[in-house]
């Protein structure tokens, strides 16, 4: 009765790939008939905070930061409320990592600011004496990559109906509009703070990777 | 139905269907053994006599074939 | 049988493999061992600027290990396991060997690539699948090229029965395969949006809870089908070969193998409990991820049980040590995973310090020490010479078990103390700790365990020297060793 399996590698082989891809047909596939229903409210992210939300992958805050709040009480107390599931629907990929090294972020826009944050990433020990975080200083001289972020929030609207340009929503228009209203985005996260070269460059209508994940972070509430 | 109460039953028969054909893997290993219809344990020599030239457990029928030919 | 009388084994292949999985094995520690000290003295992320900080370094750090020194080592295993098993050489079928040689050249070309866009920032940021579209794209013609060697041998084979060891490795093809390519899914921005942008960027099919699911299916079976599967079929071949006694119970090693296919795939959302995953799914994770000790055990233990009326061996081969110090180093962390797979347990668990170390007791004890006592088998075989020095072998053991002990012991320490003082709450229910002071506490633990890496990377250079050794100025051999590797002193 068995004696197919063990012989034959071709049966053998569809038998394994049957087992094992049971579990996920049953655990994942009716997930996606149901796609993730974002909460009432929520907005996708404009082109500047696309934009940091790059910054954030390329250097890999995920590696030490977490953006999941469990409805323990100790972590409601700490970072806010528990995090919902309606509240990543445009996050793609999900940003929850899988080590705290470093404190939750999901709602950190609540509690940190432009300048906090400035001086953070500058200098970690400056505002937190024990800090073991690196400083990003060169987030301050490169540049964001506007054309790339907007590159995604163009393709998450078409192949996935991403709400941009909808009344009261937010507006993703043509590339030269984008960038526009990006730049002016920026602007005003520069004026919050003090770094000169930073705000020259804002002047000059570049936008530094600094001002692009600052404005991510802000977002995260 | 809706999906979620679908994905439950798949879920649950699936899962007792395949505990199913497990335990009846084992009830076959080890009557087949018994009756003596096969010596599962003689495999474990495979990682064992494994020269190139050594006499395999069961000759794969298409090789032998073409070993014969080659002896012509 | 006169034409085959010449006929040998063709290992070049297999030693393509074995080069790189030294190679890799050695860069992927080296940082390993780096960004562990970067969390103990901050001032070592300076060292290369942009590129050298813990958070670029850590993706090359787990992508190095995993697809640059475990995958060789699977594949330097496989071209020796699957001629042997089989009882067919590579030099029969010119098609074959050259599959096999442009499945390495291509696999270390896009090694190459993959390494440069991480250090790069180019990255998908979900772990372990970090690579952009294009790199995916090279892992995937790679797989079908494995794909091919596997079933091309399988279709030229003398011996009719497939050994188990080849059991585990298609079962690792198949699983990687689906796992990978289906938590790669992704959309390449620069197509949709009409040459706008980097062409290397794209966004994940799916978002949210739904990619977090699709995530942790992939990463904690990639786990299963990557470190735990074809080490298992290396240990199924080499235990017994170097021993010289068969698997204890061949009909054991049968279940443990459909076991393990059936449960493994359905503990993967133990990784978001509390999370905003469906609760039936969690509860799930966490009943199979019980479940699974059975199997695990099952394969540990018939590997201990070979040894059986034998265990004078364990004093006399260092080899037969390194295996069997890895299967109870596969009990240890297999036992261990279920437990921080309880809901409860995770609760602390999750997101502290304990999770590495449990990666690091199955990796560093297990992965690595298999691979490594595979490819001391395999020397003497490829190359023809016998092992360069068993007191470097000894000495090398004993430092890595040191290094993997306290390894884990520093990192249990630290995970739970963390857990435990996130949620200290003082007699009026206020948090008792700020994020900070649960940060400084750790210090002692990280400088213990930077300790343990210097350790291990130490003996994994003893090993790499005792192995260039080997092939090049050891005592040449007359004829090939039948079971036990032959040594010098």
């Amino acid at each position: 009765m068995f004696h197919w399996l063990e012989k034959n590698p071709f049966l053998f082989s569809v038998g394994v790939f049957l087992v094992i891809a049971f579990a996920g047909l049953v655990e994942i596939l009716p997930n996606f008939a149901e796609a993730s229903r974002p909460v009432v409210g929520l907005k996708p992210y404009t082109v500047l905070e696309l934009a940091g939300k790059e910054v954030y992958k390329k250097d890999h805050c995920i590696a030490c930061h977490s953006q999941l709040i469990r409805p323990f009480k100790a972590e409601t107390d700490r970072y806010g409320q528990y995090s919902l599931s309606g509240e990543y629907a445009y996050d793609r990929p999900f940003l929850w990592g899988s080590k705290r090294t470093g404190p939750d972020l999901h709602r950190v826009g609540n509690y940190r600011t432009t300048d906090w944050h400035e001086n953070h990433m500058w200098d970690p020990k400056s505002v937190v004496p024990q800090s073991i975080m690196p400083a990003y200083q060169h987030m301050f001289t490169n540049i964001a990559d506007i054309d790339t972020a907007y590159a995604e929030a163009l393709t998450v609207k078409t192949v996935f109906d991403t709400p941009y340009d909808t009344p009261n929503g937010v507006k993703l228009g043509t590339l030269d509009e984008a960038k526009a209203a990006a730049l002016e985005e920026a602007k005003a996260i520069a004026a919050d703070m003090k770094n000169q070269d930073v705000k020259d460059a804002v002047a000059n209508g570049q936008i530094p990777e600094i001002v692009a994940i600052i404005a991510y972070l802000n977002r995260l509430k | 139905m809706d999906i979620r109460e679908l994905q439950g039953y798949a879920s649950f028969f699936m899962t007792i269907f395949l505990v199913v054909i497990l335990y009846g893997y084992i009830i076959h290993l080890y009557r087949s053994e018994k009756k003596g219809e096969r010596d599962y344990e003689k495999y474990g020599n495979m990682a064992l006599d494994d020269e190139i030239d050594s006499a395999p457990i069961e000759q794969n029928p298409k090789t032998q074939r073409e070993k014969t030919e080659g002896n012509k | 049988m006169q034409s085959n009388a010449a006929l040998e084994y063709d290992y070049s292949v297999a030693k393509l493999f074995t080069y790189t999985t030294i190679l890799f094995g050695f860069l992927g520690m080296l940082i390993g061992t780096l960004i562990a000290s970067q969390l103990a003295f901050p001032e070592l992320n300076y060292l290369l600027g942009e590129y050298g900080t813990f958070s670029r370094l850590r993706p090359m750090h787990t992508n190095i290990v995993i697809f640059g020194f475990t995958l060789s080592g699977i594949w330097a295993t496989f071209y020796y396991v699957g001629q042997r098993t089989l009882k067919v050489s590579m030099a029969e079928s010119k098609f074959l060997m050259f599959i096999g040689k442009l499945h390495f050249w291509l696999y270390f070309f896009g090694a190459l690539v993959a390494v440069v866009t991480l250090l790069m920032g180019i990255s998908a940021s979900k772990e372990y699948a970090e690579f952009e579209w294009p790199v995916d794209v090279v892992i995937v013609l790679v797989w079908v090229l494995w794909g091919i060697s596997i079933f091309g041998l399988i279709g030229i084979r003398r011996e009719k029965s497939l050994y188990i060891s080849l059991w585990y490795y298609i079962a690792c093809f198949l699983g990687i395969a689906m796992l990978y390519l289906f938590n790669n899914m992704e959309v390449p921005t620069y197509f949709v949006s009409g040459g706008i942008g980097s062409i290397f960027h794209s966004v994940s099919m799916y978002s949210g809870t739904n990619d977090a699911l699709v995530q942790w299916w992939y990463g904690h079976n990639a786990v299963a089908f990557g470190f735990t599967v074809p080490i298992v079929a290396m240990i199924y071949y080499y235990l017994p070969k170097e021993s010289g006694q068969a698997v204890y119970s061949y009909k054991l090693s049968l279940l443990s193998f459909w076991g393990l296919m059936f449960v493994y795939l359905w503990a993967g959302s133990h990784h978001v409990l509390w999370s905003t995953v469906p609760d039936w799914m969690q509860t799930m994770g966490s009943i199979f991820s019980v479940v699974l000790i059975l199997p695990s055990w099952g394969s540990a233990i018939n590997m201990l049980l070979t040894m059986k009326g034998e265990w004078n061996q364990l004093t006399e081969n260092p080899l037969i040590k390194f295996m069997v110090l890895a299967s109870t180093f596969y009990m240890l962390s297999t036992l261990e995973g279920p437990i921080q797979a309880v809901k409860s347990v995770n609760a602390i668990a999750h997101f502290t310090d304990w999770i590495p170390g449990h990666v690091h007791d199955g990796v560093l004890g297990w992965v690595v020490f298999m691979i490594m006592a595979a490819l001391f088998h395999m020397a003497p075989r490829m190359f023809k010479r016998e092992i360069y020095s068993k007191k470097l072998m000894e000495a090398q053991f004993w430092l890595q078990t040191t290094a993997v002990v306290l390894y884990f012991t520093s990192m249990w320490i630290a995970g739970i103390t963390q857990g435990m003082m996130w949620r200290a709450v003082d007699e009026y229910g206020n948090l008792m700790y700020s994020f900070i002071d649960t940060v400084a506490v750790l210090h002692p633990y990280y400088t213990i365990r930077t300790l343990a890496g210097v350790l291990y990377l130490v003996g994994f250079l003893m090993f790499a020297f005792n192995m260039v050794k080997t092939m090049t100025a050891s005592r040449k051999l007359e004829e090939e060793p039948q079971f036990r590797s032959p040594m010098a002193a």
